[in-house]
């Protein structure tokens, strides 16, 4: 904790600014390559690889929130997937509604899905997300209360470590079981799908592809400066002190659970919006979100990049997607799982901080660095107590 | 076990070797990509379905195979592009626009369930690649880029209720199917044609279950009881892959056999059955447009040929590799005759196409975008094949919109022109989407 | 029931049932007496068809013949035994030691005809096969023979096996034998037109009083012209049975209840070592419990080649090869990653995550992605009745293998050097070290020993699930669940959770069904962990603190 009373926290710091700067230059470059190169051209970049780019801008920002609670707060949420999944729901339902009398059916007001298993009136639950306020409003609090009501109960009783990992587990697989059923009204298995368009716009057209790719480099920036923000700021303080030590930060009058509710809320709610834009840019939303081994994957990105390094989270989101589009194609398609399985134990054991926990490590190690780059009190703490006893 | 780390030792050398080639590869394949057709191969090599989409993968590979030793198409060769949508629903959007757009495949084999195809419906449909599916699906879909070369419905589930009814005289019916989009679609309309057929409500129990249920025992305790009201009873199975294992050991071990609650399965397979110990499920029922125990010389000449491809002369085959297979040449058949790859001059020839089946006839490409197929009701033998009991004396054309639903009996379609619509209303007179 | 909606084909059963029971018992006299044997080529060249319906045909006409070789036939029918060739149509049957016999003429043949094929057999007319030689197995010697003829002669319910019945029963003196005969006696007359009320009503009680489902069948098939004093009566009897029933079926969820309990005691208890003692959260966990079952897999494999004769002891093989197979894996992973992550303990989920995948993806490269059979040995196969509950063997020995790994494995933390050893390591590490424990080793041991364990709970899943390299996939969550539930670090908790989970998801299975009743299970645990955060068997002292 010595660090925590340095002379001048800086807002950004020099990572953090790198950061901003290649979110946003991508924001502009990748419309600009796309739009203005034509297409033999060596720079250009095609609207697929758009679409990836901004499906994996969506996943930093999913993975963003989860180093929020877990690399600060040191909850260790493996039902994040819910959050994420839930703002996709919201979304895709207003994505839904806009099909409109276009659906296989014709039918004006139900989904296809809806027609075809003999329903005759939209569930109430579906009133509201043919407008897109409502439907917005609902990407935010879907998730939110949720987490609210979950973060609310857990964190009264108490409920740490294991304990919490696990129940939010079973949180998300609850979900992905009731989701999974058709009779909940939400397309079941095949979830929500063939959506026409956005705001008006044609879904599937390139313009609207790029617009989304900006909203989700934006949705990143924006995103990463309020997390900064929140960590650096007295509130995110008393966050790193419950991280570190939470019956100590209880005795100095702190109401410990009020603060990691606030944290918990809001990151829930940045995974919804990262759920929203990423549904209309892949195209479909279906209870596969909900599985717990995609949750447990967004743990993965976060520790790959470096916890509690809020860059590294987005950073590791990136590559690991990437590494997975890579190797799921071409001749390594069959062995591609090694591949990503190695990887993971590769970087537990060579670089337990994760790629920018080392490379912090490395510039502090190479010059004295100055404060705003080797945010050290934020780091988390080298060794976790040790294992529990036996009986 | 020595056995497996050897092998995993060839398969590290060989990923490397691998490796190694792509990076050549990167840099050389432009110069020859003029003499070459791309195939794409949109099957899932990890995660749960690889278990049954792997062996579809092998199966293109094959005909690929077959089709360039036989002098390729049009004159050039075909190269298969492979990726691993890995079971996981986006990532087959994301893999489909990968091949049309970056690979820019002439067509696409691949998917199995039904979400899978729902998901690169829209990327075949903005980017005009031509999809050939090749499972039997709950139907409710014609699509321009996509053909169906699974069975519809009417040309799977139906058959095999009339043969219950007929030649067992069941009077009772157990729907009991996985919690997805096929067994519910099957269902409903399976419910709505046994009270057609003068079957009371009360004669009927649906019972859905999750994916990969694995513990049967209340429900297989359930289905003999309702099975011990006095009435002949069976058990119309839409339960999908993984938990059928553990459904029919539990009709074993629970003592239920054929002779007493016969089980008719439409998602069991050869592949499945190669897992189970099939002596306990002796006379349970599958019904498919294809079983490997098909005695004529297509059948024969094919397995021996794909057995020599595989290098294993135990691999079995199955109904959805034909379905590939038929798909496979039907589009040989259309591009020749088009003589260009281009989606637009191929969809237009696809239809009318006719190719050999490998059940001795032939199955013609409908205007719905569907296949015409016999349908074949077969019973499970003691070393895991079928024995076909009955088969459709003629084919049998798909009802992709099905009447028994209420939604899509005024639906037809027909991709010919004038009409040019999947979902054409006949009462309204027009299509439907627009 | 049956009869009414198939009247022919019940006539053909019938008349087959009949023929036959005359063929065995009378005619060989009849035959010598008339020195010649009756013509069946009508029915032979029916058999040639290829047709069920002319299958069945020549079944009843070939059992009214009378012949002595119409018994051999069907026998050859019901094995798969009986050749047609439709060119010469010729049928002939092969007999068990290799050779052919021109069914016609009973004479050898050398050589089988091109094209023959074996007459086909489906579900139809191996009922009909069926009915009839239990009919004939009633004058079998062996009284267990008997016993099983009158249990199939009652679910055939054919009245063309009075007769037969009645001659039996009048022979019989075999108590157990007498009694069964009397039941399928009774559940012929209750469906029989024109008996008498009095034999009827008698017939009731008799079934009556078994109380079970097969008693309910019959009885719901009482007809519908019956006589209103016969039909109270069965209803009488229905109450009742639905009473004792509805009573038995709670037991019966309980024992499913149990069996479901064992089942994920077997996932979990392995996890409860390498988890809940040495706090890796090992998502590789599920692997192991895969490994186990492909151990059984290549065992049963093994034994299939070199000697079939030891298959029924496949199983008892498999379990220490696969507990060492499995452990020495689990030794391997923790030399050389899990030890690098002590003290840091949410890393170890992500290096386990990727042995997971490699294992998942090893296992799919070496054995293919389809599901490997692993058969049942004779005795796991099957189910007996306990009261009116049913109980199968194969769960029957999961839940005593399950009670067997529990009490071994607290035997060995508590009894042995070796669990002294695990649990001092892992109670205080530098403190056992200053005693000379090498903990290095100790920590192998252990996770060696989790990894093992998980291995022989893969033997017997093998047994129940699919054999797939996503076998350990469907395990993880639920054993996590369960030991958290149970609390982390005790062993009896895991059991307790695991029996509490598996009893509570059956007892809510046949209200909510199986998809809601997860659900509500799922929220009920993580309710539960509000009230007691630390599972059911909470840690108690400073270490929670930690």
């Amino acid at each position: 904790m010595s660090n925590a009373l340095t002379p001048q926290p800086v807002l950004l710091g020099k990572s953090g600014l790198v950061f901003l700067a290649v979110v946003l230059g991508a924001a502009v470059l990748v419309p600009a390559l796309n739009l203005l190169t034509s297409p033999d051209s060596a720079l250009h970049v095609p609207t697929y690889v758009v679409s990836l780019l901004g499906k994996y801008l969506t996943y930093a920002l999913l993975a963003l929130s989860v180093d929020l609670i877990w690399g600060y707060v040191g909850i260790l949420s493996l039902g994040h997937g819910a959050f994420f999944a839930l703002g996709g729901y919201a979304m895709g339902m207003y994505l839904m509604r806009q099909i409109g009398p276009r659906g296989v059916y014709g039918d004006p007001v139900l989904p296809d899905f809806m027609v075809f298993l003999n329903w005759k009136e939209l569930p109430w639950f579906w009133h509201g997300f043919d407008m897109f306020p409502f439907a917005a409003l609902m990407v935010l609090l879907a998730p939110g209360i949720l987490a609210l009501v979950f973060g609310w109960f857990a964190f009264r009783s108490r409920v740490t470590g294991v304990y919490l990992s696990i129940i939010t587990q079973a949180m998300t697989f609850a979900l992905l079981l009731a989701f999974f059923r058709n009779d909940m009204g939400f397309g079941g298995n095949n979830g929500l799908t063939d959506f026409k368009d956005i705001l008006g716009f044609n879904i599937q057209a390139d313009g609207t592809r790029l617009v989304l790719f900006v909203l989700s480099a934006l949705a990143l920036a924006l995103g990463y400066v309020l997390c900064r923000f929140l960590v650096r700021s007295h509130f995110g303080k008393v966050l790193i002190a419950i991280r570190d030590a939470e019956t100590r930060v209880r005795f100095t009058g702190y109401r410990a659970e009020n603060y990691k509710v606030v944290a918990f809320v809001v990151s829930a709610m940045l995974a919804g919006i990262a759920g929203a834009l990423y549904v209309p840019q892949v195209g479909i939303i279906n209870p596969g979100e909900f599985s717990p081994a995609n949750s447990i994957e967004i743990i993965v990105w976060v520790a790959v990049g470096g916890r509690g390094t809020l860059v590294g989270a987005a950073l590791g989101a990136v590559l690991v997607n990437y590494a997975k589009t890579y190797f799921t194609s071409g001749l390594l398609a069959p062995y591609w799982l090694f591949m990503l399985g190695g990887l993971f134990v590769a970087v537990t054991l060579f670089l337990p901080k994760g790629i920018v926990g080392t490379f912090y490590d490395w510039r502090r190690a190479r010059a004295p660095a100055p404060e705003d780059l080797a945010p050290d009190d934020l780091a988390p703490p080298d060794k976790l107590p040790e294992p529990k006893p036996a009986e | 076990m020595s056995n497996l780390f050897s092998h995993a030792r060839r398969v590290a050398g060989r990923a490397m070797a691998g490796a190694a080639a792509l990076a050549i590869a990167g840099v050389a394949v432009p110069a020859a990509a003029q003499e070459t057709i791309k195939v794409g191969v949109l099957h899932s090599l990890s995660g749960t379905m690889a278990i049954s989409e792997t062996t579809l993968k092998d199966t293109v590979l094959f005909m690929v195979d077959q089709q360039n030793a036989a002098g390729g198409v049009l004159g050039k060769k075909l190269v298969p592009v492979v990726v691993d949508p890995a079971s996981n629903w986006p990532l087959f959007a994301e893999k489909a626009r990968e091949l049309l757009a970056k690979e820019k495949v002439a067509v696409v084999f691949g998917c199995w369930t039904s979400v899978s195809r729902k998901s690169v419906l829209p990327v075949f449909k903005e980017l005009n690649g031509i999809l050939f599916y090749p499972v039997q699906y709950e139907g409710e879909e014609s699509e321009r880029n996509v053909f169906y070369t699974g069975a519809a419905p009417n040309q799977q589930a139906i058959p095999a209720v009339d043969y219950l009814m007929e030649n067992e005289g069941v009077k009772r019916w157990v729907l009991a199917g996985t919690d997805y989009v096929y067994p519910r679609t099957t269902n409903k309309i399976l419910e709505a044609y046994l009270k057609s057929k003068g079957v009371a409500a009360e004669d009927i129990m649906i019972n859905y279950t999750p994916f990969g249920h694995s513990d049967w025992q209340t429900i297989v305790a359930d289905i003999k009881k309702f099975g011990s009201a006095g009435k002949k009873t069976a058990v119309v199975s839409t339960i999908n892959g993984d938990a059928n294992v553990p459904f029919y050991k539990e009709l074993g071990n629970q003592g239920i056999k054929a002779t007493d609650i016969p089980v008719v399965a439409f998602s069991v397979g050869e592949e499945e059955l190669a897992g189970i110990d099939t002596k306990p499920l002796v006379g349970h029922l599958a019904a498919w447009n294809y079983f490997q125990s098909v005695d004529v010389p297509e059948n024969a000449d094919f397995i021996k040929k794909w057995r020599g491809y595989i290098k294993n002369d135990k691999r079995v085959t199955n109904d959805p590799m034909e379905a590939t297979v038929i798909g496979f040449n039907m589009w040989v058949k259309a591009v020749e005759k088009a003589g260009t790859t281009d989606p637009d001059k191929v969809i237009p020839a696809l239809i009318g196409v006719s190719v050999p089946n490998l059940t001795g006839g032939f199955s013609t490409m409908m205007p719905n975008h569907h296949i015409t197929k016999p349908v074949l009701i077969g019973e499970i033998k003691d070393d895991g094949q079928f024995d076909v009991v009955e088969k459709t004396p003629g084919l049998i054309v798909a009802e992709e919109w099905s009447p028994y639903l209420e939604g899509s009996k005024d639906l037809i379609a027909d991709w010919r022109s004038p009409m040019n619509c999947g979902n054409f209303n006949v009462k309204t007179g027009k299509c439907g989407a627009q | 029931m049956i009869s009414r909606g198939l009247p022919s084909r019940l006539g053909c059963v019938l008349l087959l049932a009949l023929g036959l029971i005359a063929g065995a018992l009378l005619l060989p006299r009849a035959a010598v007496a008339q020195g010649a044997a009756p013509d069946i080529s009508t029915p032979l060249a029916q058999l040639t068809t290829d047709k069920y319906d002319d299958t069945e045909a020549a079944l009843g006409a070939l059992a009214l013949s009378g012949s002595p070789a119409a018994a051999g036939i069907v026998a050859a029918l019901a094995d798969g035994r009986l050749m047609y060739s439709p060119a010469t149509r010729q049928v002939l049957i092969k007999t068990p030691q290799g050779g052919l016999v021109d069914a016609a003429t009973g004479q050898p043949v050398a050589e089988a005809p091109p094209g023959a094929k074996a007459v086909r057999v489906n579900n139809r007319i191996r009922r009909a096969i069926e009915a009839a030689s239990g009919t004939l197995a009633l004058v079998n010697p062996d009284p267990a023979k008997r016993l099983e003829a009158a249990s199939a002669v009652m679910r055939a319910r054919d009245e063309a096996a009075l007769p037969a019945l009645d001659a039996a029963l009048a022979k019989e003196a075999d108590a157990k034998v007498k009694s069964a005969l009397t039941l399928a006696r009774a559940s012929i007359l209750i469906g029989k037109a024109g008996v008498p009320d009095a034999d009827r009503i008698a017939a009731i009680a008799t079934v009556g009083e078994q109380g079970n489902q097969d008693a309910l069948a019959v009885l719901r098939s009482v007809p519908a012209d019956a006589s209103p004093a016969v039909k109270a009566a069965a209803q009488d009897a229905i109450a009742g049975i639905e009473r004792s029933l509805a009573i038995w079926s709670v037991g019966q969820n309980i024992w499913y209840g149990v069996s479901l309990g064992s089942v994920l005691l077997l996932a979990a208890i392995g996890l409860a070592i390498t988890f809940g003692v040495m706090g890796v959260i090992n998502m590789a966990h599920g692997e192991m419990v895969m490994l186990g079952a492909y151990v059984t897999f290549v065992v049963q494999e093994l034994i299939r080649t070199y000697n079939p004769a030891l298959f029924d002891l496949s199983l008892l093989i498999a379990i220490p090869v696969a507990f060492l197979f499995t452990g020495l894996i689990g030794v391997l992973i923790e030399r050389t990653v899990i030890r690098f992550l002590y003290g840091r303990a949410l890393e170890t989920l992500l290096a386990t995550w990727g042995i997971s995948l490699i294992l998942q993806q090893a296992i799919r490269t070496a054995f293919g992605p389809t599901n490997r059979e692993v058969g049942a040995p004779g005795w796991m196969s099957g189910a007996f009745e306990l009261g009116q509950l049913s109980i199968t063997y194969g769960r029957l020995w999961i839940i005593v293998f399950a009670m067997f790994v529990f009490v071994a494995l607290l035997a060995t933390l508590r009894l042995t050097r070796i669990g002294l050893e695990m649990r001092a390591v892992t109670q205080n590490r530098r403190m056992a070290a200053s005693m000379g424990i090498r903990t290095n080793w100790v920590d192998a041991m252990t996770f060696g020993l989790g990894s093992g364990i998980a291995g022989i709970a893969g033997v017997a899943l093998s047994q129940i699930d699919n054999v797939s390299p996503n076998l350990g996939q469907s395990y993880i969550i639920d054993s996590f669940l369960v030991v958290v539930f149970g609390g982390v670090g005790n062993l009896w908790g895991t059991l307790v959770g695991a029996m509490s989970l598996g009893i509570a998801n059956k007892m809510l299975e046949p209200y909510a069904g199986a998809v809601l009743g997860k659900i509500a299970l799922l929220v009920i645990v993580i309710l539960f962990i509000q009230k007691r955060p630390r599972g059911l068997f909470a840690l108690k002292g400073r270490a929670i603190e930690s």
